[in-house]
């Protein structure tokens, strides 16, 4: 392994790891509001699809605003049943996986070839050139966005009235707060990161759209989040170290000689998930009413 | 506060602060909680919410403080109708709460607490302002509250205390107190009603629930009755007596067996002790040395405790709720392990077992919380009936089957003796209500035969017959040679059912004595933690 | 009347009047199917294709023949057990999402009896046992994890699964590969397999493997012990650890079960799948058969019987799918029918459905609660038991 490797291994771990930080962080603002969205897998999966599409309409820039929209009205989906409608949020997160999936695989075969698309070099965001390589400007978002949304949460009132909706709604509720509400401003709010990071993933980085283009990147968000406590900045570091590991299964499927089967490596960033998530629990704490909709008495 | 007493002045030709005019309210379940409910408020006027459980005294106020809307009927201010569409209306009207159960975020700290409830803009959080203003707020009302701390970390009066500051610190005309001395030792009662006078020379209504007898007649102006959604009584307390307050709030005297509910000088109703039969103890059943244990949050809940219950007795703990009592119970029952100290039953351990091997020993428990402890709310009558029993041989039958036919014949036989009001075994429990829930677990607690009997707040929250009834039947097993281990933050009861009592506080034992020798006013002092002789009134 | 029959008959009215009560959820699961329906018809509609025809070809391919029914049959016996690791899970109060990656185990593990001989009957069950085997060890992972580090099982099942489908991916390839096709595992010996109940279709014995297995868990989880402190557990730990139940154990008996029943998915797909009787590379007949299966548990109401129904609604879906996607010139993708499902789940996660359509339930209320008072009436009068 050389400079050059190393570089590389950098340069593609950061770029793995934007679709898993920016959905992180989105559901981070979900969950302290007290909702458990687990259908962010459909979410980057439908927005990565949308976003390309919409990059071959009005450009790379369209391309992910289409994707951050799509994202934001599955999040609002989302709260809308789980808050007004006073819903079952996890059966809703598995329902919103199953639609995309097939909206997705559908979608892809009127586009013409069944499970795949390409989308053209035109409509993907130019990269930048820096010393590591051409990089795509999402990693500046995706580095600054956990800033803010960490200040948010400490600094401002609206990050306290966030937490009390989370932690004790009724307590929320006397004080004048709208809970859906909120709950659903954080919801769609977190829906449009995560669609910004699926439809980075088809218009600045892979470059196509696959059936599968998602590969669980949305569960192992989630369990970024439980590894970062609900602390943006640690899921930031979550997002790298997951990237890290995806990185690296494609540096060694790389390699002349392929001291492991592929399949292996496959594996890789999801074994890492569980061991990490295994290691790290029991210093978490979340919010009380996490999973529980609302009912005034 | 020159501001406040201008404003009483003005209040001084008021009419009215408040009516409320024919409230009623129908629950979406179909419970009728308020039927045409009138109720008018004065300005410096303190009026108690008298009422038993369920008579509506809760809903009324969360309607008028913007929580619930009503069904029917209308609230009108001097100026015209009045209508909140949430509590945040409420209180810019000039309405604060003051809940049972406290609208607190727990991992905020009080000022964190205080600040939620004020405007919001998207700004950056002003702490220091909040501190500030709260300091002072802290200062003119005498009560006092660490402003730094997670207020789930407080204790119980604390945490009420910060409820009353955050209330307050919105400036409200009338303020609600739900309950307010429930969790409160005899000198924190004090010093709140102290409060509640200041403010009502300033000028504030005051609407203060309440199903003691007792409080009424102490801080109240007015006293309201409600009795099963129905206004039933709107008198002056002055002329009020304890009899008639009591008669209005239960509706007739009520007659049980061959006994029946006197008023005693204290003026609370209370079973005539001549039923009690003479106290005939046995050998000693539940031995308790040197017990230690600790809460959820870490802290000893349980300190060095040391006592016993002897078969044919009557054991009670009195003291105000969170002194420990839970954790001593869940000590004794299997689900807490203790830090350490002995407890045996006849004899054998049973700390740290598990509740299973606990109840083979002959303990049969009582839980405190029915509904979230002692029922599994979606299952049937039958299948609550055999909880904690269902392994035994006569409900199990090879490869585990469950032998429905017993199992369906001994709950009828539950129904049956005692008195349990459903459909049959199959209907789920929570169609019943309070009482009969409560006596299904009883039921099926005594079905097991026990040699000790452990009871947590056995007629919380149930109305005044079920009540009897479950007090009649412990008296019934005392008298039958069981020991009963009576927990009990309703001090009535303890002092009349009791052979013994305890009184616990912060995880002690103040003392043991037998009731007749203890006097109200050592008993008060006791509950607060006082040990020593009084250092005048 | 004699006393005897009068308790008897109004016993037996009050029994139908609870039964009617009861189906009120299975009118919910009726409103959902309807709406994911409605949503695939706009889908359809909006794409230019013409939704009617559409439904016509597909009802007709999945019930309008006994080969249709045959096939819709095959498609469902999986699905029962795989919603059944769901549904056993969610009664003891968890989400299992790991059915997929238990079932690619069962199927590789259920492939290994290739491996050597055995008369005929117990050639079948080997097969069996060792895919409810592999199934259960693979849930029981996520489930140890969960009991001894608290791993949220969402998170954990879900890893599973990636994992498992990359296992299986590196199994089909190297480890049980036929020797003379490479792009399958060796196949299922012909002694080995579910012998064909409908001829000339692809429904075997599998579905009464399928059937018995739910029979099995509907005894278990409402007439044993282990069941009732399964489902204590559940709906409440505290009060579950109050009456002395290890709500530890109960979990863990609900992964076990949870990946037999998902175990024995897989060995139903490869040992009564014909023509191959094997793992093909790439898993297409596995594929997403567990997360089907979720759908069918919600829709099923997590209870067997509605499991049962739910599961060939499905599988006809999927059947009259396979029809419709060749039917008439403009046909619909097969792709759809996932989006019809995840309409439904969606649907069904709205416990406030009725209220978008207060007519529906007003009536379906009004004429159950005409029944029921009927009943109520009939069985009071009788007197009580």
């Amino acid at each position: 392994m050389n400079w050059s490797d190393i570089l590389s291994l950098l340069r593609i771990s950061l770029h793995a790891m934007v679709p898993i930080t920016l959905t992180a962080v989105g559901e981070i603002i979900g969950e302290t509001a007290g909702l458990f969205n687990i259908g962010l897998e459909g979410a980057l999966l439908l927005s990565a699809f949308a976003g390309a599409i919409g990059a071959e309409f009005g450009g790379p820039l369209f391309g992910l605003f289409v994707g951050m929209v799509v994202g934001a009205g599955l999040g609002l989906l989302f709260s809308v049943i789980n808050t007004y409608w006073k819903g079952t949020q996890m059966i809703t997160g598995i329902g919103i996986n199953l639609f995309a999936v097939g909206i997705v695989a559908f979608g892809l075969i009127k586009l013409g070839a069944p499970g795949f698309h390409d989308v053209p070099k035109v409509s993907e965001l130019a990269k930048l050139q820096t010393p590591i390589g051409a990089v795509s400007p999402m990693i500046f978002v995706a580095l600054i966005v956990p800033f803010i949304v960490y200040w948010f949460l400490k600094r401002t009132r609206a990050g306290l009235i966030l937490k009390a909706v989370g932690e004790a709604p009724e307590a929320a509720d006397v004080a004048g707060i709208n809970i859906n509400l909120i709950r659903l401003l954080a919801t769609t709010f977190g829906g449009a990161l995560a669609g910004l990071g699926g439809a980075y993933m088809s218009v600045c980085w892979i470059g196509s759209v696959t059936k599968d283009i998602s590969a669980g990147r949305g569960f192992i968000a989630l369990a970024t989040v439980v590894f970062s406590g609900l602390n943006p900045l640690l899921a930031l570091l979550g997002g790298f170290i997951f990237g890290f590991f995806q990185s690296l299964a494609t540096w060694i499927k790389t390699l002349p000689s392929k001291p492991i089967p592929w399949q292996f490596v496959e594996m890789l960033p999801y074994i890492v998930t569980l061991l990490v998530v295994s290691g790290v629990i029991g210093r978490v704490r979340f919010p009380k009413a996490l999973g529980q909709p609302y009912k005034r008495e | 506060m020159t501001e406040s007493t201008a404003r009483a002045a003005e209040k001084e030709g008021q009419e009215f602060f408040l009516r409320a005019e024919k409230i009623t309210k129908v629950y979406s379940d179909g419970t009728v909680a308020l039927k045409e409910a009138t109720l008018e408020i004065h300005p410096s006027e303190i009026i108690g919410l008298l009422g038993e459980n369920g008579a509506g005294k809760t809903t009324l106020t969360k309607i008028l403080s913007g929580l619930l809307p009503p069904t029917k009927g209308r609230v009108i201010s001097p100026r015209g109708r009045v209508r909140f569409g949430s509590p945040r209306e409420a209180l810019d009207f000039g309405i604060g709460m003051v809940y049972q159960h406290f609208a607190l975020v727990g991992t905020f700290t009080a000022a964190e607490n205080v600040a939620l409830s004020h405007e919001h803009p998207f700004s950056t959080i002003q702490l220091a302002d909040t501190k500030k203003r709260l300091e002072q707020l802290m200062k003119e009302s005498g009560l006092h509250v660490p402003l730094d701390v997670p207020v789930e970390n407080l204790a119980v009066g604390e945490q009420q205390r910060v409820e009353v500051l955050k209330v307050l610190s919105r400036d409200v005309d009338l303020l609600i107190l739900d309950e307010p001395t429930s969790v409160l030792t005899p000198l924190e009662v004090d010093e709140l009603f102290a409060l509640l006078r200041r403010l009502r020379e300033d000028g504030k209504s005051i609407v203060f629930i309440t199903h003691k007898l007792k409080e009424v007649g102490s801080i109240t102006d007015r006293v309201v009755v409600l009795r099963h959604g129905e206004m039933v009584g709107d008198l002056k307390t002055a002329g009020a007596t304890t009899e008639q307050l009591a008669r209005l709030m239960v509706g007739k005297a009520i007659d049980v067996e061959a006994g029946a509910i006197e008023l005693t000088e204290a003026g609370l109703p209370h079973r005539e002790s001549v039923r009690v039969e003479e106290m005939k103890s046995g050998p000693s059943i539940l031995h308790v040395e040197n017990l230690t244990a600790r809460g959820d949050t870490g802290e000893i809940a349980v300190e060095d405790l040391s006592f016993d219950v002897h078969a044919g007795e009557i054991f009670g703990v009195a003291g105000v709720e969170g002194n420990g009592q839970t954790e001593l119970v869940e000590s004794l029952t299997g689900l807490r392990v203790p830090a350490s100290g002995v407890a045996t039953i006849n004899g054998t351990n049973i700390l740290g077992k598990d509740p299973r091997e606990i109840y083979r020993l002959g303990v049969a428990h009582i839980p405190e919380d029915r509904r979230e402890l002692g029922l599994i709310l979606p299952f049937t009558l039958a299948e609550n009936g055999i909880l904690g029993v269902h392994r035994w041989e006569e409900f199990r039958g090879p490869m585990s089957f469950l032998r429905r036919g017993k199992i369906n014949q001994h709950v009828r036989e539950l129904m049956e003796r005692f008195d349990i009001q459903a459909t049959g075994p199959g209907a789920p429990a929570k169609s019943l209500s309070g009482g009969n829930q409560q006596k299904l677990i009883v039921g099926r607690e005594l079905a097991k035969n026990p040699d000790i009997i452990v009871a947590a707040q056995p007629t919380r929250g149930l109305d005044i017959g079920s009540a009897q009834y479950i007090r009649d039947l412990l008296v019934e097993m005392r008298n039958n040679g069981r020991a009963i281990l009576l927990v009990s933050a309703d001090l009535d009861e303890v002092l009349a059912l009791s052979d013994r009592i305890a009184i616990m506080y912060e995880g002690r034992f103040m003392t043991i004595a037998l009731p007749a020798d203890l006097d109200r006013e050592t008993i008060g002092l006791l509950m607060g933690g006082v040990t020593t002789v009084k250092e005048g009134v | 009347m004699s006393s005897e029959v009068t308790r008897n008959s109004s016993r037996l009215w009050r029994a139908t009047s609870r039964t009617l009560t009861g189906l009120n959820p299975a009118l919910e699961s009726v409103l959902a199917g309807v709406v994911g329906l409605l949503a695939g018809a706009l889908l359809m509609w909006i794409w230019g294709y013409d939704p009617w025809k559409a439904y016509m070809a597909m009802f007709r391919g999945a019930y309008g023949d006994s080969y249709g029914l045959a096939s819709s049959a095959a498609r469902g016996a999986p699905l029962i057990l795989t919603a059944l690791t769901f549904s056993i899970c969610v009664r003891a109060g968890m989400f299992n999402i790991g059915a997929e990656g238990q079932l690619y185990m069962g199927a590789l593990a259920a492939v290994t009896v290739g491996y050597f001989t055995l008369p005929s009957g117990l050639h079948i069950i080997a097969g069996i046992i060792f895919a409810m085997i592999a199934g259960a060890v693979w849930s029981l992972v996520p489930a140890i994890l969960k009991l001894t580090r608290g791993v949220h099982e969402v998170i954990s099942t879900i890893m599973f699964n990636w994992i498992a489908r990359f296992l299986a991916f590196y199994m089909v390839a190297f480890i049980l590969v036929d020797p003379m096709r490479s792009e399958k595992t060796i196949s299922i010996p012909m002694n080995a397999r579910f012998p064909i109940l409908v001829r000339g279709t692809d429904l075997s014995y599998s579905l009464f493997a399928a059937v018995l297995f739910a029979a099995v868990i509907y005894f278990i989880l409402w007439h044993t012990t282990m069941g009732y402190e399964v489902r204590a557990s559940g709906f409440n730990p505290k009060a579950a650890r109050y009456g002395g139940i290890k709500s530890k154990r109960a979990m863990l008996t609900s992964f076990i079960l949870g990946g037999l029943a998902a175990g024995l998915a897989g060995a139903t797909v490869v040992m009564g799948n014909p023509p191959t009787y094997a793992v093909i590379s790439g898993l297409p007949q596995l594929m997403n058969v567990g997360f089907d299966g979720m759908a069918v548990a919600m829709v099923g109401r997590n209870h067997p019987i509605g499991i049962i129904i739910a599961a060939l609604f499905f599988g006809g879906l999927t059947a009259g799918g396979r029809v419709m996607q060749f039917y008439g010139s403009n046909p619909v993708p097969l792709e759809m029918v996932r989006i019809v499902m995840g309409a439904i789940v969606l649907a069904m996660s709205i416990p406030e459905l009725f209220r978008i359509f207060p007519a529906i339930k007003k009536q379906g209320t009004e004429l159950f609660g005409l029944l029921r008072r009927l009943t109520h009436r009939v069985s009071h009068k009788e007197g009580s038991a």
